[in-house]
């Protein structure tokens, strides 16, 4: 056996060690809970300078499976971890990976998918891959995320296939354990051997074409080739998995048993909760029934015979799946387990129930509940455990009444059209705006200072009359629903951050039609879609499609510079030379390496009839420009408003200090206050003539996130920030200027 | 490795357990990091450890839990602690709101954070028996210029009374100290101080509070009476949060007679706590501020900070239990209101950037 270290660590930074000591080429990522970690630990390896993984931080999971994908087939090794919905997001690529049989591995830490949404454990997301083409590893424990990364991509390249490691999202990705490690990352180096392979789309001497267009006869041979490559990988992995075995100690078997030789009633299940139920086994022994429990370490190839062998004695097996295969009759997991039985023409009793869906804690009296379940003979072929009726005749209570459109016109506010087909608006007073019922309720969970509940209420407070709020994936969202209550005194939805813009883009079409046929009042209604928490990276598709439609709504960016809801991973606005969990200082590197996304400008190349930028430093002035959206809206189109939103959590600075800081963005024209009105460029607050203009490191010091910048031995990125911005202020001061530009 | 450390105690499953029960920001996350590596890697034992999970935020209830067994045998549970050797308790606005105690035993160790004497903090509690632990964590820290964690750490390794204080003082010079040599002495400073400081009172069971099952939490809204889809009827419903918890210590103070009802208090305040209603300002006709519903101040003191006139002032909440500008919110249509005391729905699901500008940044 080679030399192995002890550390302390969880099944996320286990995946990453291994990736490590693999030194990947390249790991094209986007960060999700719970899998997040993986790349965060990695990038802090990588300031170290412990690594040389090209880690690409994609727009979404779409993009990051494409810069696998890509990588691959250019000879590269390549890794990659992922959750839930982002797992779903990136479905598409997987059989395209599997197809043209290129090796990677991929990380699942899994999560139950959406919606409604929920970021805890479950396994509804990995049993989508079943049909992909991957192999798919099941790690139970810390330590076996760490040894199956290991022999993942040695099964990949054996067979020319890429393989997922599944495991528990939090319960295997984020307890720390005690495990072991190989000491010398050679050691790694030496078992996976070489790679060289045998297609590359960097091979210059002989060109190949890689992705061919197919038609009946060949796809049928292609996919059959999958299939033999499938099963080789059936003899190969037990052979890696023995070799890994002689170099580590530790075993996997393909399919594993505790207490199952003799047993009578056997649970199956995945992951952690196998352990859970080893202990419920024992005591059921305790009372004298003979109980075991079996689980799998591969879901593809299915390892049928085997687990067929583990399960020999038993009368009844319980297959607990942690999700379900809805109107099936069981999860994945049971139908296999089945067809497993019935094959071998076993006669045993199976019994399916979903459990644990949505992070639900799995304890020993969960398990004990199950074997006395496979006892009862008159118990249910199919059932949840664990649910519950909730309160007999329950009054709803509500606190408020609805708001009305007339609570919400307080008149103080109004805008008209002037006759070169802009809008005016007056009033908007910053005391009378208090006149203004607010659409959020308190007791919302935001962090205390947050930017986010104080942007959309001075967005809202110019919105007379009746509102209609979407809010995409983030903070805001998460802050705001968290069930079974909500802030919204008003109707509400949420949508994924792919897809925002065009849900309510759906809303407002169907607004219009039902309100044409009559089935609706003649009413006004504005609709306002929120984003932000790097919304408007994964989302922006989707929010320039709508723009381009000129679809009638807002779409309302707060800006907090990050994937905040998740941690604080980079987004594509996170300042340069920020530190995020995804980009690190060190010796190595310095926080974020690109600029700032220049969203409203992007924004405005899709010619919509209005897009500003606004702050809570100046609210007299937010509050008009969302009075001057809704009239926009309603008339001509897609508005859209930018704000920068503090996140005192995260920037690192005291939260009461929060409009100073906004306050200086603007100053040092970082985050220069402006809009476009059908084209011609407004300045709506120039620092340089009311000598306010401060350098940008004023601003950047104030925050913890991009305080080294002020320091001399960051003065080069501190320096190209400045020339950017004054470089995007000048083009903005010109475009202000002339009328064409 | 020096001598080989005995558990004194184990449940059923051959697990020493620990509980700690504190506020997102004050680094429990982080002591329950160490408590299991001080496990795996100091005194020679099995260990596992991890927190409760959600979206990352600060001012909610958080737990941390960890597990010790002997060397050999294996952690199977993953479930969180039920029935805890040792209760840390970080913060004292957790006394007697949450169901904090659940499944202390006459043989927990209770160890909280706060300048009560245990006594007091027992009736707080209402803590059916045990050992209390009463130890100023916020002031050894603020002295120190350590940590509330590392002051807990420390009283947590002498409340456990089978651990050398050495293998912490090693843990926290080979975990701390390295990554931030800086900070080393003053953290180990809040170790050793929380270490010498934690004293033991003992209450038996002497039928004055309850014993405290620990139980999985249970909406009212079940299968069969919940709308379908997971819609939320309900709107507006946030409002009987109380969010006192979130509050480090501060608030806002109201001085009406300053107040020129300007409305950027209203303007600047994430949670929507100000109150302005239509009435008479100078004369004229105007939107008055009439005072603040602190069910829902996190204490942020955005508005102390934009107020123009000093009408909003930080002031120390324990010095103000009466607050005659206090009013209930003006929108709400019913009489009384059954406040949940909440964070948000907590907690931690990345940590690496948050420890480290957490630990440099020296918050208490």
């Amino acid at each position: 056996m080679e030399r192995q270290k002890i550390l302390f660590e969880s099944g996320n930074e286990l995946a990453a060690y291994a990736a490590k000591q693999i030194n990947y080429h390249v790991m094209g990522y986007y960060p999700i809970t719970p899998s997040t970690q993986i790349a965060e630990f990695l990038d802090l390896m990588k300031a170290e300078g412990e690594h040389d993984i090209s880690l690409i931080a994609a727009e979404g999971e779409h993009s990051a499976a494409g810069i696998c994908y890509g990588a691959s087939a250019a000879g590269a090794r390549v890794f990659n971890a992922t959750s839930a919905n982002g797992l779903l997001y990136a479905l598409e690529q997987l059989p395209v990976q599997s197809g043209t049989r290129f090796p990677m591995v991929l990380n699942v830490a899994c999560r139950t998918v959406s919606g409604p949404l929920s970021i805890k454990g479950d396994h509804s997301d990995i049993m989508y891959t079943l049909n992909t083409g991957w192999i798919i590893l099941f790690a139970d424990t810390p330590q076996a995320v760490y040894d199956m990364n290991l022999c993942a991509l040695k099964i990949a390249e054996k067979v020319r296939l890429p393989v997922i490691v599944a495991f528990d999202g939090f319960f295997t990705s984020h307890q720390k354990k005690k495990c072991y490690v190989f000491e010398d990352d050679k050691t790694v180096g030496d078992f996976i051997g070489a790679y060289d392979a045998e297609y590359s789309v960097l091979d210059l001497e002989h060109p190949v074409s890689i992705g061919s267009y197919m038609n009946e006869p060949d796809t049928l041979n292609n996919k059959y080739q999958l299939h033999l490559a499938m099963e080789q990988a059936r003899r190969v992995i037990p052979q890696v998995l023995e070799d890994y075995e002689a170099l580590s100690g530790r075993k996997y078997p393909l399919a594993e048993g505790y207490r199952n030789e003799d047993a009578e009633v056997i649970l199956f299940l995945l992951g952690s909760s196998y352990h859970t139920a080893k202990t419920a086994a024992d005591r059921m022994r305790e009372e004298g029934i003979r109980a075991g429990v079996v689980t799998l370490h591969a879901l593809r190839p299915f390892p049928a015979k085997e687990l067929y062998e583990l399960c020999r004695s038993a009368v009844t097996v319980l297959a607990a799946d942690r999700q379900d295969s809805y109107g099936a009759g069981g999860g994945n997991m049971t139908l296999e387990l089945k067809a497993a039985l019935k094959d071998h023409n076993s006669k045993a009793r199976v019994l399916s129930r979903v459990y644990g869906l949505g992070g639900r804690d799995f304890y020993v009296q969960d398990a004990l509940e199950l074997f006395r379940q496979c006892l009862d003979g008159q118990a249910a072929a199919f059932d949840y455990l664990g649910v519950y009726p909730g309160e007999e005749d329950l009054q709803v209570q509500q606190y408020f009444a609805p708001i009305s459109k007339e609570d919400a016109s307080p008149g103080y506010i109004s805008s008209r059209m002037e006759e070169n087909g802009t809008i005016k608006v007056t009033g908007g007073r910053v005391n009378e705006s208090t006149a203004m019922p607010k659409r959020l309720a308190p007791g919302h969970g935001a962090c205390p200072g947050c930017g986010i509940p104080v942007n959309v209420n001075l967005l809202l407070k110019g919105i007379e009359g009746n509102v209609v709020l979407l809010f995409q994936t983030g903070c805001g969202m998460v802050v705001t629903t968290s069930y079974p209550k909500t802030a919204f005194r008003v109707p509400y939805i949420h949508n994924l951050f792919q897809n925002g813009a065009a849900t309510l883009a759906g809303v407002v079409e169907a607004f219009r039609q039902r309100r044409k046929r009559g089935e609706l009042p003649d009413e006004e209604i504005t609709f306002v879609m929120v984003s932000g928490d790097g919304g408007m990276d994964i989302g922006m598709g989707s929010a320039l499609g709508t723009a381009l439609r000129n679809d009638h709504l807002i779409i309302f960016e707060y800006d907090n510079g990050g994937y905040m809801n998740t941690g604080y991973q980079l987004s594509y606005s996170t300042p340069k030379g920020a530190k995020s969990s995804t980009s690190h200082i060190g010796k190595e590197q310095y926080g974020k390496t690109f600029f700032h996304k220049d969203m409203p400008m992007i924004m405005a190349a899709a010619n919509l009839p209005y897009a500003a930028t606004a702050a809570e430093s100046n609210p007299a002035d937010f509050i008009k420009k969302a009075a001057k959206a809704r009239e926009y809206a309603s008339r001509f189109g897609t508005a859209y408003i930018k704000t920068l939103s503090a996140c005192p959590l995260n920037w690192g600075d005291k939260p009461n200090t929060e409009r100073r800081v906004i306050e200086a963005a603007v100053n040092c024209c970082y985050f220069p206050l402006y809009e476009i009105e059908n084209g011609i460029t407004t300045l709506n607050y120039d620092p340089e003539k009311r000598k306010k203009k401060i350098p940008v490191t004023d601003w950047l010091q104030l925050m913890g996130r991009t305080r080294h910048l002020a320091e001399e031995s960051y003065s080069r990125v501190a320096e190209e920030i400045q020339t950017e911005v004054d470089r995007r202020w000048e083009r903005l001061k010109a475009r202000a200027e002339h009328p064409l530009l | 490795m020096d001598e080989k450390i005995n558990l004194p105690i184990v449940n059923e499953e051959g697990c020493y357990e620990i509980r700690l029960e504190s506020i997102g920001g004050l680094g429990a996350n982080l002591c329950g990091k160490l408590l299991g590596e001080l496990g795996a890697s100091y005194l020679g034992l099995n260990a596992s450890s991890f927190s409760s999970y959600g979206s990352e935020k600060r001012g909610s209830p958080v737990k941390a839990f960890i597990r010790w067994c002997a060397p050999d045998r294996e952690i199977r549970i993953s479930s969180p602690v039920e029935k805890p050797h040792i209760l840390g308790l970080f913060h004292e606005a957790l006394a007697g709101k949450l169901p904090v105690t659940a499944g202390v035993l006459e043989e927990t160790k209770v160890v909280i954070n706060s300048p009560e004497s245990p006594e007091t903090l027992r009736d707080d509690l209402k803590l059916y028996a045990g050992s209390v632990y009463a130890v100023d964590a916020l002031k050894i820290a603020m002295e120190s210029k350590s940590r509330v964690n590392m002051v807990m750490l420390g009283a947590i390794v002498k409340a456990a009374g089978f651990i050398p204080p050495e293998r912490v003082y090693d843990l926290v010079r080979d975990t701390v100290g390295k990554k931030y040599p800086a900070l080393l002495e003053r953290n180990l400073e809040g170790v050793k101080r929380g270490y010498e400081s934690a004293e033991e009172v003992h209450f038996s069971p002497d039928g004055r509070y309850e014993k405290v099952p620990y139980t999985e939490v249970q909406n009212r809204w079940g299968y069969k009476n919940a709308p379908y889809g997971g819609v939320n009827t309900r709107y507006g419903s946030t409002v009987s949060n109380d969010l006192s918890a979130s509050r480090e210590g501060y608030i806002p103070l109201f001085i009406q007679d300053r107040c020129i009802n300007c409305g950027l208090c209203d303007s600047t305040c994430p949670d929507m706590v100000f109150q302005f209603v239509k009435g008479e300002y100078k004369g004229r006709e105007a939107m008055v501020n009439k005072g603040l519903d602190y069910h829902h101040c996190k204490g942020c003191l955005r508005c102390v900070d934009v107020c123009p006139v000093n009408a909003l002032v930080q002031g120390i909440e324990r010095e103000h239990p009466d607050k005659k500008w206090f009013v209930r919110n003006k929108d709400l249509i019913v009489d009384h209101l059954e406040f949940e005391d909440a964070g948000a729905n907590s907690w931690v699901t990345s940590d690496s950037y948050l420890e480290e500008r957490r630990m440099d940044g020296g918050l208490v």
